[in-house]
């Protein structure tokens, strides 16, 4: 809190009639591995994100060098840029309303204490399996990697608020061979706890998923229901929705949902809401990237639009609350580094809920079709279009319902907003995560579209 | 610098006595500037600077890491520790992991007029506020978004063997994105424009002519209808060439991945895995593109062949996958700043200019798609299924041998193993660029490339439509 105060009273000594100091430290460990460990690295980091406005001109100034007189430095470039800004006129004033939320699961005490030998103790027996289980394949890349995150926040007009949280992840990746053919499964993992990654388990499925994969080829090209596995289903969804549901976004024209609040734009099944609070959700935490409490935000309730996602900016403009929305963007899921980026307007964790079915119920009930278990290239599904983008690496031809042959190499198309109108034919209940670089988080079941265009052969 | 190389080097002394048989640091700072304007108003101004040291070490056969950016004797100190401790902690008692190399002692940098992070802020805003105007020449522009970013990324390695090298490489671009809106449909296209130099890059272009293009390109797309899915013939031209060599094949010739197995170039050295038409180079200074004398480890990138006249040639290689292959580094030791560690990665991937226009290249086709680059959404490969895919920017049909009307929403995969076989004809007409916005990602690293080649045919490849 101390660098944060002192980068304060400097702006505000130097002419910014409002300041704002965000502070992190954090600290990883992460361990690669493929056949066997093959490095451990240990990555301590600190900064400081400053945000300054004088009057109505605002600028943000970060640093990893927390000395006084870099701080210093920072305010002074920062006021200096503030200063020859554009005046913006929708700008009221920094967030007032700081505090935290109930939200849970976010920080584990255990796995902020956790070293590197217990780290590789938990590795040791999955990389036997991953070696071991079928002669067929081998692990090739894996990483094990944990981070503790400490974050104060201050603003000039008195308000403060700071707290920890934890990651664990791990990425296993096995490549089979096996008569000329080859193939790759992949596991990943991300928890707020060590304790809740089975590791073992990941080798296994990794495995048993590499070998099941040998000899995927593409499908002909054709129109044909879909089956969307969660975390495919939960990309592409979260690819075209974080976008629409955005304050700033339908602020500023760019939102295709501006003007349907209240409106039915989906089946009445389905429930869309963000959840800042969730119990360990990859972006749980208490309070936002500019210190307001987060919240459980409805988006669609029985199917009818119901709310959008604000910062404390864009509810301002719209005299209403923030939700809670405010993010700091970091270099990677985890937000290292989120000092050095200004508050966005981002969901937290974005949950589609709606299905009560077993997963093995919609393939039973499905004559043909695609069952898609991964994909690469699902973030060009374009929210702005609304067209759904994603280039199938590991499929599965749908047969009187059950899963048959292994596919690879068709591209997925069609329109989202056709999809959610009245083309989710059914939805499971099995919601599981896809994170993204910047780590939003978004949450599907598995569901089945009625139809898209498959690009195969 | 915050650092004297007495001090690096008496940290690299301590690393030894601490029973490290080699040590290393790299010494990093990144300052940046980004500037973004919405619908003509400024939306932000954020200045970066951004520093600190990354070890590396081996030690009884393993490799340690850690990096800190506390900039103390104490912060260093316990870096070095943790990366021993490190590598300590899982000895394996072989060889060296790490390839021998030349020692390299150098300073480099490209040719700079305007430090980028001299010129006023208030210059840089109205750029940005100029170019995001000019979008607007149209009823039809719903918003419009331009970035600025600018940004000096200073690196120096320091090893036990006596390597120096700093590398400064200046980095500036602008892009811009403008959303059209035409009988209740809307399409975006995205685009931008950058280069390895100094801020007199800005003053070199019309960037109002540059938005006006994308603009123009929005409103032509939104009218127009998707494009056809199936097994197409393409034409993909230099905009787009170089983002499709990079998937699919950049990825999959990078040394770690081979020595691993999990490419599915793996054991393919001296074989064929294109047609006759097909060179393939990566080059650290090529003109127009990322600027990359030396690596992240030291070592010189001059021009690597990767494929010639169809034949694979050679890997990218870094110390670690070298010594695994037993081949020579070939400078392609790269990572995203000092708290991570080298991977292998492209530099300049492109491919050699072949003899044909763009015309003769179409010439021929009874039914295709000329793909094109400019707002082309990016790309993405699976090196171990081989499967690779790519978003096209607002491409147009080909039908009996001319280019007709434009089609958006193209996205296009193939296979690795088998879309260079199927280039039947290269063009003359060699770019490679640079993007300041658009960074290549892998194992959670993010790193600038250049990448380009001459327009190229393709007998067929998959494409999806809408």
């Amino acid at each position: 809190m101390e660098i944060a105060r002192l980068a304060i009273e400097k702006a505000t000594m130097l002419g910014a009639t409002e300041a704002e100091a965000y502070v992190q430290s954090a600290r990883t460990i992460r361990i690669a591995f493929d056949e066997e460990v093959r490095d451990i690295r240990t990555v301590e980091s600190t900064g400081l994100g400053l945000r300054v406005a004088l009057g109505k001109r605002t600028a943000m100034y970060s640093t990893s060098v927390l000395d006084e007189a870099e701080i210093y430095g920072a305010a002074e470039k920062a006021v200096k840029v503030a200063k020859v800004a554009p005046e913006d006129p929708d700008w009221a004033h920094m967030n007032k309303g700081y505090g935290k939320s109930s939200a849970e699961g976010y920080y584990d005490r255990a796995t902020a204490n956790l070293g590197c030998d217990e780290m590789l103790e938990g590795l040791g027996s999955a990389i036997s399996i991953l070696n071991e289980r079928d002669r067929r394949a081998k692990p090739t890349r894996g990483y094990l990697s944990l981070m503790t995150s400490k974050v104060s926040l201050v603003n000039s007009h008195g308000e403060a608020v700071g707290g920890k949280e934890t990651f664990a992840t791990a990425w296993m990746m096995m490549k089979a061979k096996e008569a000329g053919l080859e193939s790759t499964g992949s596991e990943y993992q991300l928890t707020r706890s060590f304790r809740e990654i089975d590791l073992d388990s990941m080798a296994e499925k990794a495995v048993d998923k590499a070998v099941g994969f040998l000899g995927a080829k593409p499908v002909q090209t054709g129109e044909m229901p879909v089956i969307l596995e969660n975390r495919v289903a939960a990309g592409i969804m979260g690819w075209i929705l974080s976008r629409p549901i955005r304050a700033d976004v339908v602020q500023s024209g760019g939102s295709r949902l501006a003007d349907r609040l209240g409106e039915r734009i989906t089946s009445e099944d389905i429930e869309i809401f963000d959840d800042g609070t969730m119990a360990g959700g990859v972006s749980t935490r208490p309070f936002d990237g500019e210190g307001h409490p987060t919240q459980r935000t409805p988006i669609v309730e029985s199917g009818v639009l119901r709310g959008f996602l604000y910062d404390s900016y864009t509810a301002l403009k719209d005299g209403v609350d923030s939700t809670g929305n405010a993010t700091r963007v970091g270099f990677s899921y985890n937000r290292t580094r989120a000092y050095s980026s200004p508050p966005t307007l981002d969901p937290t964790n974005l949950v589609l809920v709606g299905g009560s079915a077993s997963v093995d119920e919609v393939i039973r009930d499905t004559k043909h079709g695609l069952y898609v278990e991964q994909t690469i290239g699902e973030y060009m599904s374009d929210p702005i279009s609304g067209n759904i983008n994603a280039t199938v690496t590991h499929g599965h031809v749908m047969e009187d319902g059950e899963l048959g042959a292994p596919v690879k190499g068709v591209v997925l198309t069609g329109s989202y907003h056709e999809q959610l109108r009245d083309g989710f034919e059914a939805i499971a209940n099995d919601t599981d995560f896809y994170v993204t670089l910047s780590g939003m988080g978004f949450y599907s079941p598995t569901v089945k579209l009625r139809r898209l265009t498959v690009a195969g052969v | 610098m915050l650092f004297s190389l007495d001090e690096l080097e008496r940290l690299l002394e301590r690393g030894e006595a601490l029973g490290a048989s080699y040590a290393e640091v790299l010494y990093q700072r990144l300052d940046s500037e980004d500037i973004e304007v919405e619908n003509k108003a400024l939306r932000s101004y954020k200045s970066q600077s951004f520093s600190g040291l990354g070890v590396r070490v081996t030690c009884g056969g393993s490799l340690g890491y850690a990096s800190t950016n506390r900039m103390t004797g104490e912060g260093m100190g316990r870096a070095l520790e943790s990366a021993v401790r490190g590598a300590g902690s899982t000895p394996r008692g072989e060889d060296e992991p790490l390839r021998k190399v030349d020692i390299i002692v150098a300073d480099a940098m490209p040719p700079v007029k305007v430090d980028p992070l001299d010129v006023s802020p208030d210059e840089k805003v109205v750029l940005a506020l100029d170019t995001n105007k000019a979008a607007f020449n149209d009823g039809k522009i719903k918003t419009a978004r331009t970035k600025v970013r600018l940004m000096v990324d200073e690196r120096f390695l320091v090893s036990t063997d006596g390597a120096r090298v700093r590398v400064v490489t200046p980095l500036v671009g602008l892009s811009h994105a403008s959303v059209a809106e035409a009988g209740g449909e809307r399409e975006s296209v995205l685009d931008s424009r950058g280069m390895c130099a100094g801020y007199e890059f800005f003053e070199s272009q019309d960037w109002s002519d540059f938005a006006t293009e994308v603009s123009d390109l929005a409103i032509e797309a939104v009218g127009s209808g998707t494009s056809p899915s199936g097994n197409l013939p393409v034409v993909v031209d230099r905009d787009m060439v170089g983002l499709v060599l990079h998937e699919a094949l950049g990825h999959a010739v990078e040394g770690d991945t081979i020595a691993s197995g999990e490419s599915v170039l793996t054991g393919r050295l001296g074989t064929r895995i294109a047609s006759d038409f097909v060179t393939i180079v990566d080059e650290g200074v090529v003109k127009g593109g990322h600027y990359a004398p030396y690596d992240d480890e030291g070592v010189e990138k001059g021009r690597t062949v990767l494929v010639e006249d169809g034949f694979l040639r050679g890997c990218l290689t870094d110390r670690r996958s070298a010594q695994r292959l037993c081949l020579d580094p070939t400078g392609n030791g790269r990572l995203q700043d000092y708290e991570n560690s080298p991977l292998a990665r492209q530099t300049n991937f492109y491919m050699e200019p072949g003899g044909h226009s763009l015309e003769e290249l179409v010439e021929g086709i009874d039914f295709g798609l000329l793909v094109r680059g400019r707002g082309s959404r990016g790309g993405q490969v699976e090196i171990g299924m081989g499967t690779f895919t790519f978003g096209a920017g607002p491409s147009r049909i080909i039908r009996k041998g001319r280019v007709e009307e434009l089609v958006r929403g193209a996205v296009i995969t193939g296979s690795v193993l088998d879309v260079l076989k199927n280039v039947d004809a290269v063009g003359v007409d060699l770019k490679v660029a640079t993007d300041a916005f658009r960074r290549c990602g892998k194992n959670g690293q993010q790193v600038t490339t250049g990448m380009g080649g001459p327009s190229i045919r393709v007998q067929r490849m998959t494409v999806g439509g809408g």
